[in-house]
């Protein structure tokens, strides 16, 4: 479970930030009070235009950020009194997340196993599980610089469920991803709800979001347009698609 | 902590097999002196034969006096004297090296000398080249103790008329404090060099090549806090550095030992200051001074938006940091109750004591302190400096 309540980011713009940005306001707001919940065993769809604020909403769920006011709580947690006990039960992956390229895969998810504290038994368990699952084996003890692109993304996911997080946070996962890997994220998400975990990601793929969402919040220049379920979205909708609705809710928030 | 310790031992296990890293921090400190010191000795050697073999050319122009001094001086085979009848073309020749020196005696040269006074000739040598007329002078030398002989056989003196005093020096200094008051600058002069450059490449890339690869995200997604993340990684760094330099100092001394002379007063004295106790005293400083260094490198490695860019601020910064150590190349400073507050300076002039063997423990307790607060602000400013969304996540 996640509950957004009056979140709120700003931060200082340098004068530099502020030539380029064309602007002689001080401070930039990229998340303006906003609130949404995302409940167990649903996914949660984060959308909006490039800028609306989505990667700093997620960063501060996952504890990078802190928020100026107002707050997230994440199982019950918030995420600046309790940071280390949410980053346990969280899981983040993004299209652009690196790998340590000199280890291994296998010392790779060691390494975030000692982490998040998960016991010996438990990573060999979950290690496999998502070996077989992912089709791992082969490339277990090779160097991940040398692995595809595909290979990194498969390591990337293991990665993030090692822990067996009950929230998992994506950021335009399948950004720059050829299908095959984009496909294994989808495939993730889906197990995911069906595992009853929280999922939120964000994406501008609106024909992932048809197929996996169960509940979003359109969000454009950090003011939060639209937030309920995907039935509702589709009840309302006035455009011809998902996508020329998006568009639609997006450019009357301008007027 | 066990959470410092597992981001350490990662960051080793991920450093260790950056082979770039492994051979400016490891392999070139390792062979750096073994191969300065044997070049150097090589070339010295090779030069000096070269030179010790050479014939010398001497071109002279007697201006009508005896041929007296020039026959004698022809006695010695390595050199060829060649009669000139006029300056001008003595000096074109030097000057066009087909001579390497020219003399040229005055016209009341031989009546000079008789008289009692000073006999005077000119020289015509190439300055760049100075070692020719070095060499010369040896044999100008002989000529001139000839004449005082002579003009004191003349007066039945001997020649301890003119040395009316004989000294006995006792060196009551040991090689030990004499090498250590003029040779041992260069010994911290090279740790510390090495000290930051090992630190160095693991400062770029735990911070900024972490943001650089996108990995930091997935890092501050763990349950694990900033200051933990910053000591594991800052555990790394000041090992490297540490490692670096223990390599450079270890590659120093075996090349001392392997390609010097082990009968040699100096070289037994450089290992008797080799003692078990000077490594520890030198570790012991060496620590929080790595932790200082690696508490000015962070902070701007966090800052930097790639390693590139971390790259091209902290290179330059080498030169600022290790400048100050250069003071332990001038002879008369000393560690005091004023250099023993400055950073860089008073490592060097602790290392220098401890070298010559004279341990003055309250100096070496104020340089100990003065580097712990140091690395105690170092890991202060870096830990806001990664504490700072704006740095962390530029």
């Amino acid at each position: 479970m996640i509950k957004v309540n009056d979140l709120y980011k700003e931060y200082k713009l340098s004068k530099k930030q502020q030539k380029e940005l064309g602007t002689n306001t001080t401070v930039a707001v990229p998340v303006n009070k906003i609130n949404f919940e995302c409940k167990p065993g649903r996914v949660f769809s984060l959308l909006g235009p490039n800028g609306a604020g989505k990667t700093t909403t997620l960063r501060m769920i996952s504890t990078m950020l802190v928020p100026t006011s107002g707050n997230v709580e994440v199982c019950g947690l918030d995420t600046v009194k309790n940071a280390n006990d949410v980053r346990r039960k969280i899981g983040f992956l993004t299209g652009s997340t690196g790998l340590y390229e000199r280890l291994t895969a296998n010392e790779f998810l060691k390494y975030f196993a000692d982490l998040n504290d998960v016991s010996k038994a438990d990573f060999e368990q979950r290690k496999n599980k998502y070996y077989d699952l992912l089709d791992m084996h082969d490339f277990a003890n090779k160097k991940l610089g040398e692995l595809s692109t595909g290979m990194k993304q498969k390591v990337n996911i293991s990665r993030t469920m090692i822990h067996n997080p009950d929230v998992v946070v994506f950021d335009e996962p399948t950004s720059g991803l050829d299908v095959i890997t984009a496909e294994n994220i989808i495939k993730l998400i889906q197990d995911c709800r069906t595992e009853g975990k929280t999922v939120i990601f964000s994406s501008h793929i609106m024909t992932e979001v048809d197929l996996l969402c169960d509940d979003l919040a359109i969000i454009a220049k950090g003011n939060l347009l639209f937030n309920g379920t995907m039935d509702e979205f589709r009840a309302n909708q006035v455009a011809p698609t998902l996508t020329g609705e998006f568009i639609r809710v997006v450019n009357e928030s301008k007027n | 902590m066990n959470k410092i310790f597992t981001i350490a031992k990662k960051e080793f296990l991920d450093i260790f097999r950056d082979k770039r890293t492994l051979v400016r921090m490891i392999l070139i400190p390792l062979v750096a002196f073994p191969v300065i010191i044997q070049l150097i000795t090589t070339l010295q050697e090779s030069q000096s034969e070269k030179q010790a073999s050479e014939i010398l050319k001497v071109g002279y122009v007697l201006n009508g006096q005896s041929e007296d001094m020039i026959n004698r001086m022809k006695t010695d085979s390595l050199y060829e004297f060649i009669a000139y009848d006029d300056t001008v073309s003595l000096a074109n020749a030097v000057d066009t090296k087909e001579l390497n020196l020219g003399m040229c005696l005055s016209s009341s040269y031989d009546s000079d000398l008789s008289n009692g006074n000073q006999g005077k000739f000119s020289m015509f040598v190439r300055g760049a080249d100075k070692e020719d007329y070095e060499r010369f002078e040896k044999l100008l030398e002989q000529e001139k103790i000839l004449i005082v002989n002579n003009r004191l056989s003349e007066m039945d003196k001997t020649p301890l008329f003119i040395e009316p005093l004989l000294i006995f020096k006792n060196d009551q200094s040991e090689m030990q404090e004499i090498l250590a008051k003029y040779a041992g600058g260069i010994l911290p002069y090279i740790f510390m060099a090495f000290l930051f450059m090992g630190a160095m490449l693991p400062a770029i890339d735990l911070f900024a090549g972490e943001k650089e690869r996108g990995t930091i995200e997935t890092l501050l997604t763990s349950p694990v806090n900033r200051l933990q993340i910053l000591l594991g990684k800052m555990i790394v760094v000041v090992a490297f550095g540490l490692i670096s330099a223990l390599v450079a100092l270890v590659g120093l001394f075996a090349s001392i030992n392997l390609l010097g002379d082990s009968n040699d007063v100096i070289m037994m004295a450089i290992n008797e200051m080799l003692t078990p106790q000077l490594f520890v005293m030198l570790f012991i400083l060496l620590i929080p001074l790595a932790i200082f260094f690696a508490g000015v490198m962070i902070p701007i490695s966090v800052y930097a938006r790639s390693f590139k860019e971390a790259q091209s601020i902290l290179t330059p910064l080498n030169i600022v940091m290790v400048l100050p150590a250069m003071v332990g190349f001038v002879p008369g400073v000393e560690l005091d109750y004023t250099t023993a507050f400055i950073p860089v300076v008073n490592v060097v002039l602790s290392t220098k004591m401890l070298l010559s063997g004279n341990f003055d423990f309250a100096l070496l307790a104020i340089t100990f302190i003065t580097l712990i607060v140091l690395a105690a602000i170092a890991i202060f400013i870096s830990m806001r400096q990664f504490g700072k969304e704006s740095s962390i996540l530029r």
